[in-house]
């Protein structure tokens, strides 16, 4: 089978790639393909959050994170992954966003660069599955309520009741099997001191005649 | 009584006369157009069949109960069902079916022999199987009834591999597995055997039920490749590329003759669907089995479906393949106290760590 | 007088013999091999460790299994460290002819394939005529692979030494083993071959290649291979990406592997000084 190409280094992305590239028909062939999702790169990182057809975002998305991970890993000293950025970014004061603001941004994340959510679709209308894409860390509010610290929901409050109730079970028979354990160990000390001393006797007893 | 009373006797003898004349006569009426006696069997599915995965939604549960709940799963789960062995074992003959296990195409490897030549194999990685439950063949309802079969002699077990999160999935699939002490498991499966072959639930099969040596079958859900043409799916030869050829290089041709058999026969191999149907692979040799990561190395690389993908393992049922030692029945239990090599080697396979192989004259 | 010219050439063979031991000991002294290698030189000197990139076809379980094989095998046999272009020597168990060993000397002009599959190209010009041979690496008829020339074309594969004048291919069978200064790269040859005139087997012109001299073409060749040529494709981020593992995968699998491989470095080091080694005999 093939061999992996080594002369050329990439960090790992912090997002599910899809292994099936999408061909986006176009009459320019792949190249084409290339351009349709630069224009969308460019706006996400111009904007830093759009809204776009699915397959669009998708595709692009991996391209986005590809890139920053490429001017986080080389820098903008870097040959290539300045020709890699001027290729992709068609406004050009966009490069400087990309290597002085994204990288310090993104440097020392720990997850991916960008965020997508899928959108409601209008109705009556087109049925195109519609997404956001946004980079993470912008200026905007967020699109999603934040109800993960709730704890009056309803079932929050009963779990944290459930969760009382169990672990005091739970410990009270760890402790119980720790005493048992304890006692056990005593019987057996006392049985093997009993043991020892009784063969002590018997030695002396031998050794009395 | 009273009704007696009132209407005279002879009067009520021939109303009930008339009565039955009348009901036979419906009776033998309904007979005579319906000949069937037994109504057609509805089709149902497996009791356990159910909707496996629930329906995902934000919960919105806070950090605390999220680790709650998995911790009550690891309690509950982190702890193996005790199985009893079965008792009355009986020895392995031919005429006996084991169960069959559930596995994942991980992969294809080349092996080389010790006479050096290259053989080419795939990698069939034995998932965590379980046994859910046992259905003795009077118990056990197939799906379809049919009222001209002979009568099921196989009982049925149901294997369970890979396990999972339970808060995934329904409380109905969740229940399968509640008697059987197992973890629920991703994938299940169904293995008609001897009623002797039966195995308690709980009990865990491994790459070591089968031997080095022996001959499996191997079911999988092949590749779908969509609709393809004759070439692709039949493997036809196609026409001529040039030499006045027009518009006919991927064609199948002629489809029939005429006359008498003017028409399409049944069967014709014509461009359809290909794909995406469930295939055996038969009579493949286990050339090695990995018995840490229960993995076995089984003959070619035609086992249907892509890498990853799961199959079914069965021993053999070509006649000619059958095992001539005893098989490990109903499966292997590790009861001995010899620890099974990793890596079991057939006869005539080259180690890699043995030396370089020099041929000798024999 | 017969009896003193014997003397002399024995003596003059032992002298040879000695020799010849002493420098092949400070070849095994100067091995370019040096025991701790980082990450960065193992990902180069064993590619073949590094699984295929496509996506379908990767699973974990099956890719340590592959390697475990693998090392054991490289415990029974020593594959040096060889690039496309160095010049090797590989002697094989001959099936045609039983007990013996077949040695072929030529130059590595391709090496594809990963883990067990791993094969290379020798191409070796013999009595005129072309010859070339694939083996495989981890065939166990295999019995030695000796690097005698070790560095380093311009390009990724020489295939077109095969319509190359046959000068570019031709190297003496009974060649010694030329030594690299140790803690030296690997060098470079920056040789431009001669093509031949058309016909050729694949149309050169397309492929960039950076080994061969300039060579005229027809303007119509010129514009389809500008019409076929893809300058576009580095940009692809996406499929570059695919083509190759990610840089912290590739550490996770070498420092799986990385105490194994140092084990073989130093058997074989110890092995090298074992066979530089010889009795030393009476004079006559």
């Amino acid at each position: 089978m093939n061999q992996a190409d080594i002369s050329h280094l990439v960090s790992r992305l912090k997002i599910q790639v899809n292994p099936r590239l999408r061909k986006f028909r176009n009459p320019e062939g792949p190249l084409g393909r290339l351009k349709k999702l630069r224009k969308t790169v460019t706006a996400l990182f111009k904007h830093e959050r759009i809204e776009l057809n699915y397959p669009r975002a998708e595709e692009a998305r991996m391209y986005a994170e590809r890139l920053i991970s490429d001017a986080i890993r080389y820098g903008d000293c870097h040959k290539t992954t300045m020709e890699t950025a001027d290729f992709w970014i068609e406004e050009k004061q966009l490069i400087h966003k990309l290597f002085k603001v994204l990288v310090p941004r993104y440097e020392h994340s720990q997850t991916s660069y960008t965020r997508m959510y899928r959108a409601p679709r209008p109705y009556p209308g087109p049925m195109h599955k519609k997404a956001v894409l946004e980079l993470r860390g912008n200026p905007y509010p967020p699109l999603l309520p934040d109800f993960v610290s709730n704890r009056n929901l309803i079932h929050n409050v009963l779990l944290d009741e459930a969760k009382k109730e169990y672990r005091s079970q739970k410990y009270a028979e760890i402790a119980a099997k720790i005493e048992s354990a304890e006692k056990g160990a005593l019987q057996i000390e006392n049985t093997a001191s009993e043991k020892s001393s009784i063969e002590q006797n018997a030695s002396v007893s031998e050794q009395k005649p | 009584m009273a009704l007696s009373q009132i209407i005279k006797q002879p009067t009520m003898k021939l109303l009930e006369e008339k009565f039955l004349a009348l009901s036979i006569q419906s009776c033998s009426a309904i007979q005579s157009r319906n000949k069937q006696v037994a109504p057609q069997p509805r089709l149902r599915n497996p009791t356990w069949l159910t909707k496996k995965n629930r329906v995902i939604h934000d919960d919105f549960l806070t950090a605390d109960n999220a680790q709650f709940v998995q911790e009550v799963i690891k309690d509950r789960y982190d702890v193996p069902p005790k199985v009893e062995l079965p008792k009355n074992t009986v020895e392995w003959t031919p005429k006996l079916k084991r169960t069959g296990v559930i596995a994942r195409k991980i992969g294809e490897l080349p092996l080389w022999l010790k006479t050096g030549k290259k053989i080419s194999t795939t990698l069939l990685q034995v998932l965590d199987n379980h046994v859910i439950k046992y259905f003795t063949p009077e118990e056990y309802d197939p799906p379809r009834k049919r009222p001209t079969r002979i009568k099921n002699k196989a009982g049925c077990l149901l294997l369970g591999a890979e396990a999972t999160d339970p808060t995934y999935l329904t409380k109905e699939y969740c229940m399968l597995f509640k008697n059987s002490g197992v973890i629920p498991k991703k994938h299940l499966a169904r293995f008609f055997i001897s009623p002797d072959a039966a195995l308690p639930p709980g009990t865990p099969i491994t790459a070591q039920h089968f031997s080095v040596g022996n001959y499996v079958d191997v079911r999988g859900l092949t590749k779908y490749r969509g609709f393809q043409g004759v070439m692709k799916r039949h493997g036809f030869k196609g026409m001529p590329a040039s030499h006045g050829v027009t518009k006919t290089h991927r064609r199948g041709g002629n489809i029939g003759g005429g006359g008498e058999k003017g028409r399409v026969w049944p069967g014709t191999k014509m461009p359809g669907h290909m794909g995406n149907r469930y295939r055996f692979a038969k009579g493949l040799k286990i050339w090695r089995i990995n018995t840490k990561l229960n993995v076995l190395w089984v003959s070619g690389i035609a086992v249907p479906g892509a890498t990853n993908s799961l199959v079914y393992i069965y021993d053999t049922n070509l006649p000619r393949r059958k095992p001539s030692n005893p098989l490990a029945f109903p499966t292997y239990f590790g009861l001995g106290d010899a620890v099974a090599e990793e890596d079991i080697y057939e006869e005539s396979l080259h180690r890699f760590s043995d030396p370089t192989i020099v041929f000798q004259k024999e | 007088m017969l009896v003193s010219t014997i003397r002399h050439f024995k003596a003059v063979n032992y002298h040879a013999r000695i020799l010849r031991t002493f420098s092949s000991q400070i070849k095994g002294q100067s091995s370019r091999s040096d025991t701790s290698k980082s990450l960065s030189e193992l990902r180069n000197v064993y590619v073949e460790f590094l699984p295929d990139p496509t996506v379908e076809f990767r699973n974990p379980i099956r890719e340590k299994l592959e390697r475990l094989d693998m090392l054991a095998r490289r415990g029974q046999i020593d594959i040096p460290e060889f690039y496309v272009g160095s010049i090797l020597a590989v002697t094989a168990s001959d099936p045609h002819s039983l007990g013996k060993t077949n040695r072929f000397v030529g130059i590595c002009i391709k090496r594809e394939g990963c883990g067990l599959r791993a094969k290379f190209i020798l191409r070796n010009v013999i009595d005129h005529q072309g010859v070339e041979v694939l083996y495989e690496m981890y065939d166990p008829a295999l019995q030695k692979v000796e690097v005698l020339r070790l560095e380093k074309r311009l390009d990724d594969k020489l295939l077109y030494l095969r319509d190359a004048l046959p000068e570019y291919s031709t190297f003496d069978p009974d060649m010694e083993i030329e030594v690299l200064p140790e803690g030296s790269r690997v060098p470079v040859n920056p040789l431009k071959v001669i093509l031949k005139p058309k016909p050729w087997l694949e149309r050169w012109e397309r492929q960039n290649l950076r080994g061969v001299q300039e060579f005229e073409i027809s303007e119509r060749d010129k514009r389809r291979a500008d019409k076929v040529a893809t300058p576009w494709l580095k940009y692809d981020l996406m499929k570059n990406y695919m083509n190759t593992i990610p840089e912290e995968e590739q550490n996770e699998i070498f420092s799986e592997i990385h105490e194994q491989l140092q084990q073989l470095e130093l058997t074989r080091k110890k092995l090298k000084r074992k066979r530089s080694f010889v009795k030393p005999f009476k004079l006559g």
